[in-house]
């Protein structure tokens, strides 16, 4: 070796060096801390909701109601806490420019909705909203709609499906109707109606005079059609009406009285009970072919037969081992494996529209409740007890139940969640009874 | 009778008087055991044990000095090669028998430089000199009416001592050390913070969507440096939901103050995996 003082750069060298240099530059890998939050603070979520902006006097109190619409709307789920407009710091003006998110956090708000409603020049109202997360202060959903003036409560229920959807992470249920049984008139002069109205009811119609008695009227899951159970003169009888048209028509002819009809989840077929003797088995009448199919033949009551979403399985209700209890079986009849073993009876059994529960009314020690359990009888649980409950019904979504209460005077509608919170009556005009929640409508 | 009751009594008087002597009182002899210097600490100091600094110079313990140096054992006999040749058989079995002289023993190096006083090294073990003391001023006259003066007019800081400041001289420290760590109580502040922001969608149908792990970077004062980072892929209005309701407790949970500056190298980023596993679960059958 010589002795020089500059020592050659050789090409390895270099290369070693930048290795080294790499390795010194980068710090060394750490493992990034991980914190598993695995509890959390279930709470109504505070939802900010100015009034809707409109154009000009041409849609006058539209934007006020199409927000207290969703308003309401969101409050009654359970899952929404509105704050008091009178709480707002910042006048929206705009529904396009960014909102001061500071204004709005200040008010504790975590999601804020702006909107507008103009009239457009063929005459229909343009609805459009955005929903803004507020504490990560950006957007999460926009979307516009346009209909008929005299439709601007749909497009609430509309609005309303789309904010819960995007903030729950579940389908809405607000755009749709309950079809029920209203009840005027004194106790042993009771008129009964065919009435249907929005989930939230408003909006009342009635389908029928009065003349005859109406029972357990349910929707068609795919059209905007009812099957319900009526009589007048002489056996009571299922019939189908078409909500639009006032359209009525007599289901099956059977020497019998056949009730508690339910439509398939296709719409094509409804399933029933017909009393033969003293005992009633299921039939199932194809709307098309108008061919008959007996699915049970027992020497025992079975009634209130419901489909699974899917179509492959059916509940119903049987007092065959005694006393009133749920049993699941094949759509196509077959051997029925009871699932109720809970105390007392079991009876209307209605599987949840999402698969998961099956929601009944129980009779145990002198009170009604309303409960639910599993297709496999696991997991049964009481939502609500009491003096009378009875007949729960679905909405779209699955989360929530709709029943009717009758605490002496008449029977009222309630709503509940699955999970037994959220207790509430729906107004209705006079008493209601037998409600039947609709698939949404969009 | 009377002659064999002065024997009796003759004879137990000798073996009292014999056994009053013979048997010592020996006492237990209890060694004061030495007492042993306690310290109470809490868990938490005993958790983080001062922690070194990797870099810091190795303290170098002095080296015992040989004072006299041990005798040399002897070399071991090498061994003599047998010539090879063809010829000589016998003769060189001949010639290896003898012995062959063993050598004067060579100074061992190592020896010499240990008998050296190990100069350059003790130096470096010295400890660093406290600082002079400044001569004492004559103490001020108390002034009641100035008392304002006397009051510290800094700025707060948020700075505490623990790691390097704790310990005066740098060491190595201990292996499992974590003073400079974030410890638990800051962990569980953090996670109780965000436990009671976290607002997660409720009654999802689809329980395989239960979980969202979130990495947020932080600056030192607490607040997030960037927008989260969402590690969990997913799609869908279930996912979506969870993942924003996830990321709005992160935001609205700054600034963390439970995170204390001097630590920040360890929280600076950190991920979070947000599980509603545990929430949900079926209520008991009736």
């Amino acid at each position: 070796m010589t002795d020089n003082p500059f020592p050659k750069i050789s090409r390895r060298g270099l290369l070693v060096g930048a290795g080294a240099l790499a390795a010194t530059g980068s710090r060394p890998a750490r493992a990034v801390l991980n914190i598993d939050i695995n509890q959390g603070n279930v709470r109504p979520m505070p939802i900010a909701l100015p009034d809707f902006l409109t154009g000009g006097p041409a849609e006058g109190d539209t934007g006020r109601n199409v927000t207290a619409v969703i308003s309401n709307n969101l409050q009654r789920s359970g899952l929404f806490a509105p704050i008091n407009p009178a709480a707002f710091i910042e006048k929206i003006t705009s529904s396009d420019s960014v909102p001061r998110f500071p204004d709005w956090r200040t008010i504790n708000a975590e999601a804020l909705v702006t909107g507008r409603i103009t009239r457009q020049g063929d005459g229909r109202l343009k609805a459009e909203f955005r929903l803004w997360d507020v504490a990560a202060g950006q957007q999460l959903d926009g979307k516009q709609y346009f209909t008929t003036p005299d439709n601007w409560r749909r497009i609430a229920h509309i609005i309303s499906d789309a904010i819960y959807e995007r903030l729950t992470g579940e389908k809405g249920y607000f755009d749709s109707r309950i079809v029920f049984v209203d009840e005027t008139g004194s106790k042993d002069r009771r008129v009964k109606r065919l009435a249907i109205m929005d989930q939230d009811g408003a909006a009342v119609r009635y389908l029928t005079r009065g003349d005859d008695l109406v029972l357990t009227p349910r929707f068609n899951p795919s059209t905007q059609e009812i099957t319900y159970m009526s009589y007048g003169q002489g056996d009571p009888r299922v019939y189908l009406l078409n909500i639009e048209t006032g359209q009525r028509e007599i289901v099956g002819n059977f020497p019998g009285m056949t009730f508690a009809p339910r439509f398939s989840p296709d719409g094509q077929r409804v399933i029933m009970s017909l009393q033969q003797g003293g005992n009633a088995n299921l039939f199932v009448m194809d709307l098309r072919s108008k061919q008959t199919t007996r699915l049970t033949d027992t020497p025992a009551i079975d009634t209130a037969p419901c489909y699974s979403p899917d179509g492959s399985r059916i509940c119903f209700e049987s007092d065959r081992g005694g006393s009133q209890q749920i049993y699941v079986m094949s759509a196509n009849g077959g051997i029925a494996q009871r699932i109720s073993f809970g105390e007392g009876h079991h009876s209307t059994p209605v599987w949840s529209p999402r698969g998961d529960y099956i929601a009944f009314t129980g009779q145990a020690r002198g009170s009604f409740s309303i409960g639910i359990l599993k297709p496999d009888g696991s997991g049964e649980r009481v939502l609500t007890q009491g003096f009378h409950n009875e007949g729960p019904t679905f909405a779209p979504n699955g989360r929530v139940l709709m029943f009717f209460r009758d605490v002496g005077q008449g029977p009222s509608l309630y709503t509940i969640d699955i999970t037994g919170r959220n207790e509430l009556k729906v107004p209705t005009p006079s008493y209601a009874s037998d409600p039947a929640w609709s698939p949404l409508l969009s | 009778m009377r002659k064999a009751t002065a024997i009796s009594a003759g004879l137990h008087a000798a073996v009292l008087l014999w056994a009053t002597l013979s048997f010592s009182g020996k006492s237990f002899d209890v060694t004061p055991a030495e007492s042993l210097p306690v310290d109470f600490i809490s868990e938490k100091d005993f958790s983080e044990m001062t922690k070194g600094v990797k870099d810091a110079p190795k303290v170098e313990t002095p080296k015992p000095l040989v004072e006299k140096k041990a005798e040399e054992p002897p070399k071991p006999i090498e061994e003599a090669k047998p010539k090879v040749t063809d010829k000589k058989e016998l003769q060189a079995t001949k010639e290896a028998t003898p012995q062959p002289e063993p050598q004067p023993p060579k100074p061992d190096p190592i020896a010499e430089k240990l008998k050296q006083p190990d100069e350059p090294k003790q130096a470096k073990t010295e400890q660093p000199l406290p600082p002079k003391k400044p001569p004492l001023k004559p103490q001020p006259k108390f002034e009641p009416d100035k008392i304002a003066a006397l009051l510290d007019k800094r700025d707060p800081q948020r700075n505490a001592a623990t790691g390097i400041e704790a310990s005066a001289t740098p060491s190595l420290g201990t292996a499992a050390g974590s003073a400079a760590q974030l410890s638990q109580s800051e962990i569980d502040a953090l996670r109780a913070r965000l436990m009671a922001l976290w607002n997660p969608p409720v009654g999802m149908q689809d329980a395989s969507q239960t979980q969202v792990t979130i990495r947020i970077r932080f600056r030192k004062d607490g607040t997030l440096a960037v927008g989260p980072q969402v590690l969990t892929s997913g799609s869908g209005a279930q996912f979506n939901a969870m993942r924003d309701s996830a990321v709005r407790a992160v935001f609205v949970g700054q600034p963390y103050t439970m995170l204390r500056p001097e630590h920040y190298e360890q929280w600076k980023e950190i991920d979070f995996t947000f599980d509603t596993k545990q929430m949900f679960h079926d209520l008991p059958a009736r």
